[in-house]
């Protein structure tokens, strides 16, 4: 089990990682709140041995994604995620930013994680793939469906 | 910083959404503490359980004497066997009995064993000689092996010992007159010969005064012409009396 020193750390690096990758796919801040908890449980409890902080980091984005997926087969709920999050978010969203989320958000759940690991965290497709468990291949596809469905709701200048 | 990249910038978890889950994990901590130490407990608990349970009924088991040897000659001691053939208690039913079990120990030993320290402990080897008449009485469902065990031992026959075996009766009854059993039974053996006598003037004597005055009364009775009339004359060996 993990000590409160190394719990309070992990929650200063990566809880706003966690927070964004529920944001993609949950459907408001009660869900949120139950998958990050449970996401810092599963590290609480982890007993395996990070061979450095990218191996942390992606450990906690692999983590989060499955857990939001759990969350979502859990709760039978739809495949598309609620705007209610952009709702929720507005005090600090201005109207761009809410535009642009509400697109990601509407993009099928795979895309989704795709788009956020690569253009927000900075993912390579390989890097994805190691944190998905799909091949590179399949990564590159959805990457290019995605930016394709985003062009097209943004337009041409999206990223 | 592309435009996902400054939108979602603006997305971060709050310090309330932090301070629950720390809240949260805390709680769960705390929780897996007092159910381990719960169910360590629990164990603990069942485990002694266990331990009493098995451990008395064991005990009992053990310390429940199934068989009894009286070994007499003049010192009158009474052994207590379990199941496992070990001895649980000893009594000693005259002075001379007494100072011998306080110098050998004889408890948690097999009876043979038992019976050997007995025999060859100094204080009791004073008791026997080539006048001296050593008996040893058994009760126990397993007396014929009990009585073949000893009848097979060198030391039992190089003293001439006799085994007899009896009941619980003459058990009870024996002890209502503190005498062990094996003294009790030679004296009613005696009594069918000399109704005279009492059990407190057999208090007073030794198992070979015994054996001679029942020599005595069969002998007479023999020239009186009443054969026939009143058990058997003793022998070196095993005889039944119920």
């Amino acid at each position: 089990m993990k000590s409160a020193e190394e719990i309070n750390l992990a929650m200063e690096t990566y809880a706003d990682m966690v927070r964004r990758i529920c944001f993609v796919h949950l459907k408001n801040r009660h869900d949120t709140e139950d998958v990050f908890q449970n996401v810092y449980l599963k590290y609480m409890l982890y007993e395996g041995i990070f061979e450095n902080q990218e191996h942390e980091k992606a450990w906690f984005a692999k983590v989060t994604i499955n857990a939001c997926t759990d969350w979502l087969r859990y709760l039978s709920r739809r495949k598309w995620v609620s705007l209610e999050v952009i709702a929720e978010e507005k005090e600090v969203l201005d109207d761009t930013s809410g535009e642009v989320l509400e697109v990601v958000l509407k993009l099928p759940e795979k895309y989704r994680d795709v788009i956020y690991l690569h253009y927000y965290e900075g993912y390579s497709a390989a890097e994805i793939a190691g944190i998905l468990g799909r091949k590179e291949n399949t990564i590159y596809t959805w990457m290019s469906r995605a930016k394709d469905l985003l062009r097209e709701k943004l337009g041409g200048e999206w990223a | 910083m592309n435009r996902i990249q400054k939108s979602m910038e603006k997305i971060q978890a709050t310090e309330e959404l932090k301070h629950s889950t720390l809240q949260y994990l805390e709680e769960y901590q705390k929780k897996t503490r007092r159910m381990g130490l719960y169910v360590v407990r629990r164990f603990a608990l069942a485990a002694a359980a266990l331990f009493l349970l098995v451990g008395v009924g064991s005990y009992s088991v053990y310390r429940y004497p199934v068989s009894f040897i009286s070994i007499d000659v003049n010192p009158s001691i009474e052994l207590s066997i379990n199941r496992f053939g070990r001895v649980v208690s000893a009594k000693a039913y005259n002075e001379d009995g007494r100072n011998i079990i306080e110098q050998v120990p004889l408890k948690n030993v097999s009876y043979m064993q038992a019976i050997v320290k007995l025999l060859e402990d100094e204080s009791c080897r004073g008791f026997l000689n080539k006048d001296s008449y050593l008996v040893f009485t058994v009760i126990s469902d397993q007396s014929e092996m009990i009585v073949r065990e000893l009848s097979g031992s060198e030391l039992f026959q190089s003293y001439g010992a006799v085994t007899y075996t009896s009941d619980s009766s003459c058990m009870h009854e024996a002890h209502q007159h503190e005498m062990s059993f094996g003294k009790y039974r030679t004296y009613l053996e005696l009594l069918k010969y000399d109704a005279s006598i009492t059990v407190e003037d057999c208090h007073g004597m030794t198992m070979g005064e015994l054996r001679d005055k029942i020599e005595i009364c069969t002998h007479e009775g023999k020239e009186d012409g009443e054969k026939n009339h009143h058990g058997e004359h003793h022998e070196k060996g095993h005889r039944e009396e119920k």
